[in-house]
């Protein structure tokens, strides 16, 4: 993400993607996800959930500006060092993971998250063990 | 690359589809609120907090008797009005981090911590967890009470009223309350405000109940008072035995034959 002193994600412009939804051709998958309307997904009202899923990204990026402009550019560099080292994960992609040195980093290992409580393999969607790997290794 | 990022938690794989029902004319069901009448006074040795004991799901009273003050810490108690699954969930949470953060920190909790944990959570789901709170409490620098409203915006003040009954209650405290209270001044305000709420607005009924903060303990008043209790029935409607005639009685048992066999009984260790 550029620098930027945001403290709340803004309103990202609409846009419709494969990211999700492709199957190893690169395209939609209509087997597994049904038919395609490019219309309904520009029209969907994502606000919450962008807004949710960008919200710890926005505020780091927000100290991490700080950082580089108090400290220099070595600051927030080593940090995001630290973590790539510590997010290079040779497991198996699909099952339950924990990182504890990764949520140390973050300042999260001492709080309790609603995704800590609704994560777990009852609420989680079905194994794609295939798929995940593929995801990873050809990332 | 994996994010370091946590997901949000929240699964919105049916936002499309939702979307689509909505454009053809069904709409999402209303998520139904509690109606409620929650109050905090403070007083000269600490918070009183009081609430009713109804909870609704629409037109129906789903709970004659459900528990609206919720636990945070031993010295520190919220009150919760909304939908009651966001209040319960984000109380439950917010303690545990609470218990967490106490831990870490080796100090007593704070009530400022508690409103900053619930109101940067609220703020940031934008106002759809539908939770009204009033949280109290006692620590360290004295008696605080606050309220937090569902987008995130917070008040301290010395008096507070939330939910339907608000205004049936506010009325109360705004003709009655004083600063510096004794503790029965105080208790009796906030049963008058909390009957007051009952009596008055649909959304709020059954019984009332307190909690009693002080900085050396906490005191839970659960049904403290019950002003709606049913009246006995003025008649027995039992039948008694003969009202109804029966033609041939005949009593079955339905063990056939039973054989008790001994399980387990060699299992003792072979010492020869």
């Amino acid at each position: 993400m550029e620098p930027s002193f945001r403290i709340v994600p803004g309103s990202a412009p609409k846009s419709a993607s494969v990211n999700d939804t492709a199957n190893s051709l690169g395209l939609h998958d209509t087997l597994q996800y049904g038919p395609r309307s490019i219309a309904a997904e520009i029209k969907t009202e994502n606000a919450l959930k962008d807004r949710l899923e960008n919200w710890e990204e926005t505020q780091d990026n927000l100290k991490l500006s700080m950082q580089r402009n108090l400290y220099g550019l070595h600051a927030p560099m080593r940090l995001l060092m630290e973590r790539k080292i510590v997010s290079a994960n040779p497991h198996m992609a699909g099952l339950p993971q924990s990182n504890l040195h990764l949520d140390i980093l973050m300042g999260r290992d001492e709080t309790i998250e609603p995704v800590d409580i609704f994560g777990g393999m009852e609420d989680a969607p079905p194994l794609n063990i295939h798929k995940d790997m593929e995801k990873k290794l050809n990332m | 690359m994996a994010s370091v990022f946590s997901p949000p938690g929240f699964d919105f794989s049916n936002t499309l589809r939702n979307n689509f029902f909505a454009e053809k004319g069904v709409p999402l069901p209303k998520a139904t609120s509690t109606g409620t009448t929650i109050v905090g006074c403070l007083f000269a040795d600490g918070i009183v907090l009081g609430a009713d004991t109804r909870a609704t799901e629409g037109p129906i009273v789903a709970d004659k008797n459900c528990e609206k003050i919720h636990y945070i810490t031993d010295n520190i108690r919220c009150c919760g009005a909304g939908t009651a699954a966001d209040t319960e969930f984000t109380t439950a949470l917010i303690s545990s981090n609470m218990e967490l953060h106490s831990l870490s920190t080796g100090r007593k909790p704070r009530v400022v911590t508690a409103m900053t944990m619930l109101k940067q959570m609220l703020f940031r789901y934008q106002g759809h967890i539908g939770a009204a709170l009033v949280l109290g409490g006692v620590d360290a620098t004295g008696p605080h009470l606050f309220t937090i409203h569902p987008h995130g915006s917070t008040d301290k003040l010395p008096y507070v009223t939330m939910g339907s009954g608000s205004l049936a209650a506010m009325a109360v405290f705004e003709s009655s309350w004083k600063p510096n209270m004794s503790r029965e001044d105080a208790l009796e305000l906030v049963k008058t405000a909390i009957k007051a709420g009952i009596f008055n607005d649909l959304g709020s009924g059954s019984n009332v109940d307190a909690c009693v903060i002080t900085a050396s303990h906490t005191e839970m008043l659960r049904n403290i008072e019950m002003p709606n209790e049913r009246v006995q029935k003025e008649r027995q409607y039992g039948f008694r035995r003969g009202t109804t005639a029966w033609k041939s009685e005949e009593i079955r048992s339905l063990v056939v034959s039973e054989e008790v066999t001994i399980l387990g009984a060699g299992d003792a260790m072979d010492t020869t």
